[in-house]
C-alpha cells in the first residue's frame, strides 16, 4: 500500500516539476505539496478506520475466509437460494425469504459463509436460484479459484444483470 | 426403506438419547426451509407471533389423524397471531404434497429432506409438535399423537397468545 | 277416725307446703329455640350471633346482634334477627324492649309466619307481666300452626292464661282439643295438666283435678324433668285426696313418688297421714321414722318430729310419746341455734361468697342453680332456694355480676384501643416525611411525557419501516463511521484504484451492517413494543398508587382523631356504668341478705311454733299422767 502511495506521491511531484509548468511559482508548488500531505493523512486515517471496522464487522475471531452475497439488478429478480461448495464439499446452502431478498435489493449484503482454509489453491463453486420476470425459474453458477495466502480473504458474489439485462449472473470480486 | 429412517434419526442423535422435551425453555433453533408452494420460510422472521411447529412424515399413521385437527386450529387461531409451520422429513416432496392435499392442509408445509432441522430439534418419534412463544423460546413439546392431544395444544396456545 | 285438732293443723300445714311448689310457669330450659326453626345461615355474622345464642350466652349474642344490625350486616336475615332480638330481650328480662320489637313486627309487610311468631312472643311477654287478657288476645291473633316446638308451647300458654283468668273449664277444653305431638304425652301438655290440676284443687274441684293429675302422675319418666313433674303431680294429688278425706286413694298416689327426690320427704309425711287417717298408726310410724332421720331444715322432717309422738299417743304409748316430744323440743332448740349462727354468717357476708363460688357464665332469664353448695355454712341455702322471691333476687344478682365482668373486659379493651390509636399516630408521624419525599421525588407527568414520546418514536419506525431506527448504540456508531467514510471517499479521486478499492470495501461493510439491521428488525420491534406495553402497565399502576397514597395521607390523621374521640367518649360511660353496677350490686346483695335472714327468721318461728305444740302436747300428757287417767291402750 505504502509503495503505491509513494508512487502517487512521486508521480505528483514529478508532474508538478515538469517544464510545461515551470511558470508556476514556488507557492503553488507548496500548496500542492500541502494538499498531497493532507490527502495522504486522510487516506491513512481512512485506512485505519477501515481496518478497525473490518476487525469489528468482517473479522470475527479465527476466521480466514468470508464469502458475501450482494445484489445489483435492474430488472425484477426474486432470489431463492445460494449454494456454496469449496473443494467439492458443500459449505453453505442458504434459502432466502422474501424479506431477505428485499433487503438485498435495498443494498444489504449477506455474509453467507465464514470458514478456515489452508493456504494454497482452492476451488469455490457458487450456484444461485431464483425467479425472474414472468415467474421463470432461473439458475446460474460460477466457479472461483481461490488463492489462499497467509492473511484473510473475502469473496463477494454479486448477482448482477448489468452485462445482459434480465439475465443476472455472479460477478465475483476477491480481496484480502 | 422409509421405516428405517426413524431408526437412523435415533442413531444419529449422537451419544446419549436426548429428547425434544429437553428443549423446553431453550431458544428455538433458527432455520429456513422451502415450502411446498416454493416460498422460503425462516423461523426467526416469525418473532412476535406464536409458532406451532409440527414434524411429520407420510409413513406416520397418527399424523393422518393429527393434521386435519391442526388445520382446524390453524383456521381458528391464525387471525389471533398463530403461525403454523409443518416440517416434513420425507425425501419425496411429491408424496408429501399429495398427502397434504388429501388431508386438506392449507398451512405451509416445509421440506426438510436433509433432516437438518429434525436433528436440531432432536426429533426421534413421529409426530412431534413444538410450541414457540412470541420471544422465540420453546414452551411446549408433545411427542406422538393420541386423540385428545389437540385440546392440550389449544390450551397452551391460548396461554401463549395472551402473552 | 277423726283427726285431732293438732293433727288437722299439721295436715293443713303439710298440704299448704305441698301446693306452694306447684304452678311451674313454663318450661325452665335454657336451650329452647326461641326462633323455632333450624337455621340456614346465609350471613357469617348471623352464624356468629347464633353461635353465642345456642350456648346460652344471651348478653353476648344480643350485643353482637345489635352491633351487626347497626353496621348493616344482617340484611339476609333481617326478620329473623328482629325476632331473635326480641326473644333475647325477653330472656334477659327486658319486657318493654321485647314488647316493642314484637309489636313492630306486626305489620302487613312482614310474612305471616314471622307475624305469628311475633304474636306468640308478645303473648309470652304479657303473660309474664300478668296481663292475661292481653295475652289471650295475642294468642288468638295467631293464624295457623307455629313451627316446631313453639306449637305445643303455645297450647300450654293458652291453657295457662285461661287458668290464671280462672276459666278452668275452658282451660281443660283447650287441653282436650290439643293434639299431643311426639310420643303421645309430651312434656308441654303434662305441665299444662299439672298446673290446671293444681288450680282445680285450689278451687275445691277435686274430682276434676284427679282426672288431670292422675294422668300426669303416671307418665313414663325417661329423664329427671319428667320424673320431677310426675312426683309433683302425685304429691299434689295425694294431698288433695287427703284433704278430701280419701286417704286410701291418697296413699296409693303418694306411694308413686320416688323415695329419693325433692318431693320424697313430703310424700313420706303424706303416706304417714294417709295411714293415720285410716287409724293405722303403727303403719304410719314407718315412713315418719324414716323421715325423722333426714335433714331437720326440711319442714316435712320437722313435722315428723311431732307426728311420731302423736302416733304413739294414739297407740296409747304415752311414755314413748312424751319421750318423743322431748326429743322434738330439743332438736328444735338445736336447730334454732344453728339458724342463729347462719344468720350471723349472712350478716358477715358469707352468703355472697357461697354464691360466687358457683358462678356460671350464662345470663338467662330461665337460669336455675342446679348444684347446691354443700358446706355446713351454706345448709340454710337449701331453704332459701325454695323461696321464689330469693330466686328472683338471685337471678338479678347473677345478671349484675355478668354485666360487671363484661364491662371489666371492655375497660381493658379500651386501654388497648387507646394504645392502638397512639401507635397509629406515631406510625403516621414517622412515615410522613418519607412519604412526602417519595411523592415529590416521582414526577409522573415527566414520566408520562417520556413514555408518549417513546411510543411515537416506535410508531414512526414501524410506519416507515426504518430498520436503522432500532440499531444499538454501537451499531449506530459503526453506521455513522461508515457514512463519514462514504462522504470522505465521495470527494476523493475516483480514478484512483486504491480509492476505488476502499469504496468497494466501504460498500461491503455498509451492506453487511444493513443485512444485520434487517435480520434483527422484527425481533427488536417486537421487544420494543413489549417493553412499551410493560412500561404502560407500570406507569398506570404508579399513577393509581400515587393517587391512593395522596388520599390516604390526607385522610388518615382525620380518621385517627375520630377514633380517638369515640374512644374518649366511651371511657367515662364505661366507668359510669361500672360505678352504678357496683352500687346496685351492693344494694342487691344487701337485699338478698335481708331476704335470706327473713326467711331464716321465718324458719325459726315455725320451729318455735312446733316447739310450742310439742310442749303443749307434752304438758297434756303430764297432766293426764298426773291426774291418774289411764293412757289408753298400750
Amino acid at each position: 500500500m505504502l509503495r503505491t502511495l509513494t508512487a502517487v506521491l512521486l508521480w505528483l511531484l514529478v508532474s508538478a516539476a515538469s517544464a510545461q509548468d515551470a511558470a508556476r511559482t514556488t507557492d503553488e508548488l507548496k500548496s500542492l505539496d500541502q494538499e498531497v500531505q493532507a490527502l495522504k493523512k486522510e487516506v491513512l486515517d481512512l485506512n485505519r478506520e477501515l481496518f478497525v471496522l473490518e476487525e469489528e464487522l468482517l473479522f470475527p475471531a479465527n476466521t480466514q475466509v468470508a464469502v458475501f452475497v450482494s445484489m445489483d439488478v435492474g430488472e425484477f429478480f426474486a432470489l431463492d437460494s445460494v449454494t456454496l461448495k469449496i473443494d467439492n464439499k458443500e459449505v453453505a446452502n442458504y434459502l432466502y425469504t422474501e424479506r431477505e431478498a428485499q433487503a438485498l435489493l435495498k443494498g444489504a449484503v449477506h455474509r453467507v459463509y465464514v470458514g478456515n482454509l489452508k493456504a494454497g489453491e482452492h476451488e469455490l463453486i457458487a450456484i444461485f436460484t431464483g425467479k425472474g420476470p414472468h415467474a421463470r425459474d432461473y439458475r446460474r453458477g460460477a466457479t472461483v479459484k481461490l488463492e489462499k495466502g497467509v492473511g484473510a480473504k473475502y469473496v463477494e458474489l454479486k448477482i448482477s444483470d448489468r452485462a445482459v439485462r434480465a439475465q443476472p449472473e455472479f460477478i465475483v470480486k476477491q480481496w484480502e | 426403506m422409509r421405516y428405517v429412517l426413524p431408526l437412523v434419526l435415533l442413531l444419529a442423535s449422537g451419544s446419549g438419547w436426548s429428547a425434544p422435551s429437553d428443549l423446553v425453555g431453550q431458544p428455538a433453533a433458527d432455520f429456513a426451509l422451502r415450502s411446498l408452494s416454493h416460498d422460503n420460510i425462516r423461523l426467526s422472521e416469525q418473532v412476535g407471533e406464536v409458532v406451532l411447529l409440527n414434524f411429520w412424515a407420510t409413513w406416520c399413521g397418527p399424523c393422518r389423524q393429527e393434521m386435519p385437527l391442526l388445520e382446524e386450529i390453524y383456521q381458528k387461531y391464525r387471525r389471533a397471531g398463530l403461525v403454523l409451520l409443518s416440517v416434513n422429513i420425507d425425501e419425496d416432496a411429491a408424496q408429501a404434497a399429495e398427502m397434504a392435499r388429501t388431508l386438506g392442509v392449507s398451512y405451509p408445509v416445509l421440506m426438510d429432506s436433509r433432516h437438518e432441522v429434525a436433528k436440531a430439534y432432536q426429533i426421534g418419534v413421529m409426530p412431534v409438535t413444538v410450541l414457540i412463544d412470541r420471544a422465540g423460546t420453546i414452551r411446549y413439546v408433545s411427542e406422538g399423537f393420541k386423540p385428545g392431544y389437540e385440546s392440550r395444544y389449544t390450551d397452551k396456545l391460548r396461554e401463549l397468545l395472551n402473552e | 277416725m277423726k283427726l285431732s285438732r293438732c293433727a288437722v293443723f299439721l295436715l293443713a300445714l303439710a298440704s299448704g307446703l305441698a301446693l306452694t311448689t306447684a304452678a311451674a310457669r313454663g318450661r325452665a330450659v335454657a336451650e329452647q329455640p326461641l326462633v323455632g326453626t333450624p337455621q340456614v345461615v346465609k350471613d357469617l355474622r348471623w352464624g356468629d350471633v347464633l353461635f353465642y345464642f345456642y350456648q346460652g350466652e344471651y348478653l353476648n349474642a344480643l350485643t353482637r346482634l345489635s352491633a351487626a344490625q347497626e353496621l348493616g350486616y344482617l340484611n339476609e336475615h333481617a326478620l329473623e334477627a328482629e325476632l331473635l332480638k326480641g326473644g333475647l330481650y325477653l330472656s334477659l328480662g327486658q319486657h318493654e324492649e321485647a314488647g316493642r320489637i314484637f309489636r313492630a313486627l306486626l305489620n302487613d309487610n312482614v310474612p305471616l309466619d314471622v307475624r305469628n311468631r311475633a304474636w306468640f312472643y308478645l303473648a309470652k311477654v304479657w303473660y309474664q307481666r300478668n296481663y292475661f287478657e292481653e295475652a289471650a288476645a295475642a294468642l288468638a291473633s295467631i293464624r295457623g300452626a307455629l313451627p316446631g316446638d313453639l306449637e305445643p308451647e303455645r297450647h300450654l300458654l293458652e291453657a295457662q292464661v285461661l287458668m290464671y283468668m280462672e276459666r278452668y273449664d275452658e282451660a281443660v277444653r283447650v287441653l282436650e282439643r290439643w293434639q299431643p305431638v311426639g310420643d303421645g304425652n309430651d312434656v308441654w301438655s303434662a305441665y299444662a295438666r299439672f298446673n290446671i290440676g293444681v288450680a282445680l284443687v285450689r278451687q275445691g274441684r277435686i274430682d276434676d283435678a284427679v282426672k288431670l293429675l292422675d294422668g300426669v302422675g303416671q307418665l313414663p319418666a325417661p329423664n329427671e324433668e319428667r320424673a320431677a313433674l310426675r312426683d309433683k303431680s302425685n304429691l299434689a294429688l295425694g294431698y288433695a285426696l287427703l284433704k278430701a278425706d280419701r286417704p286410701a286413694e291418697a296413699k296409693q298416689v303418694l306411694q308413686r313418688v320416688r323415695l329419693v327426690g325433692p318431693q320424697s320427704n313430703k310424700a313420706l309425711l303424706g303416706v304417714g297421714w294417709a295411714d293415720s287417717a285410716q287409724g293405722r298408726f303403727t303403719k304410719a310410724l314407718v315412713p315418719w321414722l324414716e323421715l325423722r332421720d333426714r335433714n331437720l331444715l326440711d319442714a316435712a322432717v320437722q313435722e315428723s318430729y311431732l307426728a311420731i309422738p302423736y302416733a304413739y299417743a294414739q297407740l296409747g304409748a304415752e311414755r314413748q310419746a312424751a319421750e318423743q316430744y322431748m326429743l322434738a323440743v330439743n332438736a328444735f332448740a338445736e336447730e334454732q341455734a344453728r339458724i342463729d349462727r347462719s344468720i350471723e354468717a349472712i350478716r358477715n357476708g358469707a352468703l355472697l361468697e357461697a354464691l360466687a363460688d358457683h358462678d356460671d357464665e350464662r345470663a338467662g332469664w330461665y337460669w336455675q342453680l342446679k348444684n347446691l353448695p354443700d358446706a355446713p355454712e351454706t345448709r340454710y341455702l337449701y331453704h332459701l332456694f325454695a323461696s321464689h322471691e330469693f330466686q328472683e333476687g338471685l337471678k338479678n344478682y347473677r345478671d349484675l355480676r355478668i354485666m360487671q365482668r363484661n364491662l371489666d373486659n371492655w375497660a381493658l379493651s379500651i386501654d388497648a384501643f387507646e394504645s392502638m390509636i397512639d401507635t397509629r399516630r406515631r406510625a403516621y408521624a414517622q412515615r410522613l416525611p418519607m412519604l412526602e419525599a417519595t411523592l415529590e421525588g416521582v414526577d409522573l407527568d415527566a414520566l408520562e411525557a417520556r413514555k408518549n414520546e417513546l411510543e411515537s418514536r416506535i410508531a414512526a419506525i414501524e410506519r416507515d419501516n426504518d430498520i436503522v431506527g432500532l440499531a444499538t448504540e454501537r451499531e449506530l456508531a459503526q453506521w455513522r463511521k461508515i457514512e463519514q467514510l462514504e462522504a470522505a471517499l465521495a470527494s476523493a479521486d475516483r480514478s484512483d484504484p486504491i480509492v476505488e478499492e476502499m469504496r468497494e470495501k466501504v460498500r461491503l461493510l455498509r451492506g453487511t451492517l444493513l443485512w444485520d439491521f434487517n435480520a434483527s428488525y422484527k425481533a427488536r420491534l417486537w421487544r420494543a413494543r413489549k417493553d412499551l406495553r410493560e412500561l404502560e402497565v407500570a406507569y398506570r399502576e404508579a399513577r393509581r398508587r400515587s393517587v391512593l397514597v395522596e388520599r390516604a395521607r390526607d385522610e388518615y390523621p382525620a380518621r385517627t382523631e375520630e377514633f380517638a374521640r369515640r374512644v374518649e367518649q366511651l371511657r367515662p360511660r364505661i366507668e359510669g356504668l361500672r360505678a352504678r353496677l357496683a352500687s346496685t350490686a351492693e344494694a342487691h346483695n344487701r337485699h338478698l341478705a335481708s331476704i335470706a335472714i327473713r326467711e331464716l327468721e321465718a324458719q325459726k318461728e315455725r320451729l318455735a311454733a312446733y316447739s310450742l305444740q310439742a310442749r303443749f302436747a307434752l304438758a297434756s300428757i303430764y297432766d293426764r299422767a298426773a291426774s291418774g287417767k289411764s293412757g289408753g291402750g298400750e
